[in-house]
């Protein structure tokens, strides 16, 4: 590799281009934000009173209390996500294609399902008086806002970004590592341990991380239960100072400084144990796993991926759909209180929202696609052409899912409203993609430079003696390989853009509605079942949109 | 690559030239039917074009925030008094006093900003729930309300916060003595005002303490089984300032913008919403000023108390 990297011209080039992107896309807001905190007026240009605000802010006493509860929050939400995936994914890799396409379906819901409306839904079924008590006569509010609460909530809308990584990676590994164990008279147990865990720990571990980071960055969540019981994290530190009177925006970017330096931390203890744990398959290990046979193995797994399905995605889907048809939220779920009416309100002549859902479905696919090019792009960079600075690059990758997506949209109004541009995206919807690139590219990124590790540098080798260069061994050797793992990138970041409300609500030009902005006008300030009636729409047709996605991803590519 | 590029870059030209159009920039808190009817109507009266940013009014006070560099915005409509005062004492507040708010009342103007409207702050009620109507807000310190008062949050909520303040300055230690018996009833303080009316909505408590008005009136109106209730010891007013920035450059156009909002014309589309609106001469859809008891108190003195009333208040609802 090293002699290759000397040689070839196109690997500066290639370095060249990635670091750029990222900077521009990633780096610049970030350095807007770290330049806010430590320069208060650096929003007016004038570098007064440099670093006056840090020792305020970094000795509130709410600051620690907030801190904690983040990091609980965090390696709680983490940890139970992880247990629920990795069953799911192990028995996921051992199943028939069609079946493990329509789990797949299944649990991209989760995604679509924007976490203020499923803390939402679940409040409307387990809280006082609330969809369960009305169905069945009892209620579960003291659980839901309660620590416990918050934490399943949490990680029933994030385990199935371990799901993807976990179960595409133990396709790529496959099953003849674990055939050859048991051939050596390994047991079940022992194979999970042996050969299993340690294999997928990389992938485990890189979307553990994004789990965490998600996490201490989720604002809705915390914001909708959280609040309920007091119970204090960053972000919602974070989003009081950048939005309740009187607004504070260098005092929330030093308190973004502290996210940004846990995001860093919680970066470095990954990469530790992802060092320890290096992995590459060898070339002939990719074919996947026969699909099993036993039936009782075959029906138990349908039995523990239909009640994870049950709870993490029929349960808040039906109390969205139930409260989409009702008239009146007072009038609770009561025969003549359901009609289309809320519908009829989505579609009503002068309703924004069919403009809404083309504005946001169209960004979607735009910051799906670009994330996975440039995702794709990264990925090689970092893995086949490592140089120094790597982990720089790396780091930049995954740091805007470490802070709220306010300091994010924050960071790129100070970024691209300086008067000295010729041309800026801002004020046009391209700040919204500029925005959503920003906020997605970790998910691409993290799984494809994942998956890269995992292949075997053999196969590109054998094209560069063959006179390949880099641009042919990525198109000819590598893009086919890596395909379903950025077709499920693909999918997740359109997934997540389709409802991305908070850098929505603060940068849209005036008069652009996107889906969220328009369901968050609808909380506020109108009907909440309207709200509610848009979002079950934008569910239903981002499915639509992926089913039919994959569809086409199959086709080209198997 | 190439062409991506200068595809790109042409898109790039086109789209932000279109947006640096000689037009109004007008940045305003909700209800967006509002922002949208002020919007359309002075268009078509003065074919001055606008380009109307509605949102919440912490957000459009961090985009101004953020946006300082290089201003955008010329005139902003907030839902909270207490916005208008910080900018006024930090001077970035144009001195305008259009021929149209003459009808204005005086606690609600001064020369550089002027009420577009008012909500009130009440009582709303689930006349589902099967407790008594409450007729004062003591009244929700009774052991029948245990566990059924929700209120919004006094540091996310403007017009809570004005709630607060008016009742304190009022009442004294008394106003605070009430806080601490709500908070022994086990009132709900949570986030800002929608968050406070859905739980009463949804039937999992019964009465809010201190919600906006119209809000609750229109989803009245909608349907939804409660009543608003406008307590007899009396209430304050949350106020919604209309300012023209020292920064516009659109000085003419901003003034013309303020005449529209406060004309005959501009006000009916107030009332229309259920606000007050700002001129006592302009018929209100729902209580006006005299239907109203009314607590008046130094808002600007109250600004400066806030971030103390506010800890205060988070003190005792800790217990």
């Amino acid at each position: 590799m090293y002699h290759r990297l000397n040689k070839s011209r196109l690997a500066p080039a290639l370095w060249f281009t990635s670091l750029v992107t990222l900077v521009i896309i990633v780096g610049l807001p970030m350095i807007a934000i770290i330049l806010f905190a430590v320069f208060p007026k650096i929003n007016e240009l004038s570098l007064t009173a440099p670093f006056s605000l840090l020792i305020p802010n970094l000795t509130d006493p709410r600051l620690s209390g907030a801190i904690a509860n983040s990091l609980m929050l965090s390696a709680s939400v983490t940890a139970v996500a992880a247990l629920t995936a990795l069953p799911l994914s192990l028995l996921r890799a051992r199943m028939s294609k069609r079946q493990g396409q329509f789990w797949d379906v299944c649990f991209l819901i989760p995604f679509l399902i924007p976490p203020y409306i499923g803390s939402l839904a679940w409040m409307q079924l387990l809280q006082r008086n609330g969809f369960i008590e009305q169905l069945f006569g009892f209620h579960a509010g003291a659980m839901l806002y309660s620590f416990t609460g918050i934490t399943l909530v949490m990680a029933l809308n994030l385990f199935p970004l371990i799901y993807f990584s976990a179960s595409r990676s133990l396709m790529v590994i496959g099953s003849r590592y674990g055939d050859i164990a048991r051939v050596c008279g390994a047991n079940p147990l022992s194979t999970f341990f042996r050969i299993d865990l340690p294999l997928v720990l990389p992938a485990l571990v890189s979307s553990g991380l994004i789990v965490f980071i998600l996490t201490i960055e989720e604002f809705g969540t915390p914001e909708i239960l959280g609040r309920r019981f007091g119970f204090e994290v960053m972000v919602t530190a974070v989003h009081d100072k950048f939005t309740n009177w009187p607004v504070d925006l260098a005092g929330a970017s030093v308190l973004c400084c502290v996210l940004i330096l846990l995001a860093f931390l919680a970066y470095r203890g990954q990469q530790m144990i992802v060092a320890v744990y290096q992995t590459q398959v060898d070339a002939n290990g990719f074919a996947t796993a026969e699909p099993s046979t036993s039936v009782l193995l075959r029906l138990s797994t349908v039995g523990v991926f239909a009640l994870v399905a049950i709870i993490a995605v029929a349960l808040p889907l039906a109390s969205v759909t139930a409260s989409a048809f009702m008239d009146t939220m007072s009038g609770g779920l009561d025969r003549d209180n359901f009609s289309l009416r809320n519908m009829q309100t989505v579609f009503a002549p002068g309703s924004d929202a069919i403009n809404a859902i083309l504005t946001s479905l169209s960004l979607a696919i735009a910051a799906a696609l670009l994330t996975a090019l440039i995702g794709f792009l990264v990925a090689f960079t970092l893995v086949r052409l490592p140089s120094r600075g790597t982990a720089m690059l790396d780091f930049l990758s995954i740091l805007p899912n470490s802070i709220p997506g306010m300091a994010v949209a924050v960071g790129l109004i100070l970024t691209w409203n300086l008067p000295f541009w010729p041309v800026t995206p801002y004020n046009t919807l391209l700040i919204l993609l500029l925005a959503y690139l920003c906020l997605m590219l970790p998910y691409p990124i993290r799984m494809l430079t994942t998956a890269l590790r995992q292949l075997p540098t053999s196969l590109d080798h054998a094209a560069y003696v063959a006179g390949a260069n880099e641009i042919t061994v990525i198109r000819r050797i590598l893009a086919p390989l890596l395909a379903p793992v950025a077709f499920a990138a693909g999918f997740i970041v359109f997934a997540i853009s389709t409802r991305e409300l908070v850098t929505s609500l603060m940068l849209s030009p005036p008069g652009v509605e996107t889906v969220a902005t328009f369901v968050f006008r609808q909380f506020d300030q109108g009907s909440m079942n309207v709200g509610m009636a848009m979002s079950l729409l934008t569910i239903l047709l981002s499915a639509v949109v992926i089913g039919a996605g994959q569809r086409l991803a199959g086709r080209t590519f198997r | 690559m190439k062409t991506v590029i200068v595809a790109t870059t042409l898109a790039l030209g086109l789209l932000s030239q279109a947006a640096f159009a000689d037009t109004l920039v007008v940045y305003s808190a909700g209800p967006k039917p509002l922002a949208m009817g002020l919007a359309k109507e002075f268009e078509a009266k003065t074919g001055i074009k606008v380009d109307m940013f509605q949102s919440t009014a912490g957000k459009i006070m961090a985009r101004y925030q953020a946006e300082k560099a290089n201003p955008q915005v010329d005139v902003m409509i907030s839902a909270a008094w207490g916005d208008a005062i910080t900018l006024d004492q930090a001077g970035e507040l144009a001195a305008y006093a259009s021929p149209e708010s003459a009808n204005v009342p005086a606690f609600l103007k001064t020369p550089t900003y002027v009420a577009q409207g008012a909500a009130a702050l009440t009582m709303v009620y689930n006349t589902k729930s099967k407790m008594p109507a409450p007729t004062s807000w003591a009244d929700l310190t009774k052991p029948e309300y245990r566990d059924q008062v929700t209120m919004p949050d006094p540091a996310s909520s403007g017009s809570a916060l004005t709630l607060m303040q008016g009742l304190v300055t009022k009442n004294g230690d008394a106003a605070w003595d009430l806080f601490a018996k709500l908070n022994a009833n086990g009132m709900l303080v949570a986030g800002a005002n929608a968050a406070a009316l859905n739980p009463v909505l949804q039937g999992e408590r019964s009465v809010v303490f201190g919600a906006v008005d119209y809000i609750a009136m229109g989803q009245k109106a909608k349907g939804e089984s409660i009543e608003v209730i406008y307590p007899t010891d009396g209430t304050v007013l949350a106020p919604r300032p209309i300012m023209i920035l020292k920064s516009s450059k659109r000085q003419d156009a901003a003034k013309q913008f303020v005449d529209f909002v406060m004309s005959d014309a501009g006000q009916k589309l107030v009332a229309n919403v259920l606000l007050l609106p700002g001129r006592t001469d302009i018929p209100a859809k729902r209580p006006g000023f005299s239907e109203l008891s009314i607590i008046e108190f130094d808002e600007v003195a109250g600004a400066a108390n806030a971030a103390a009333d506010k800890a205060k208040f988070a003190t005792i609802m800790a217990k």
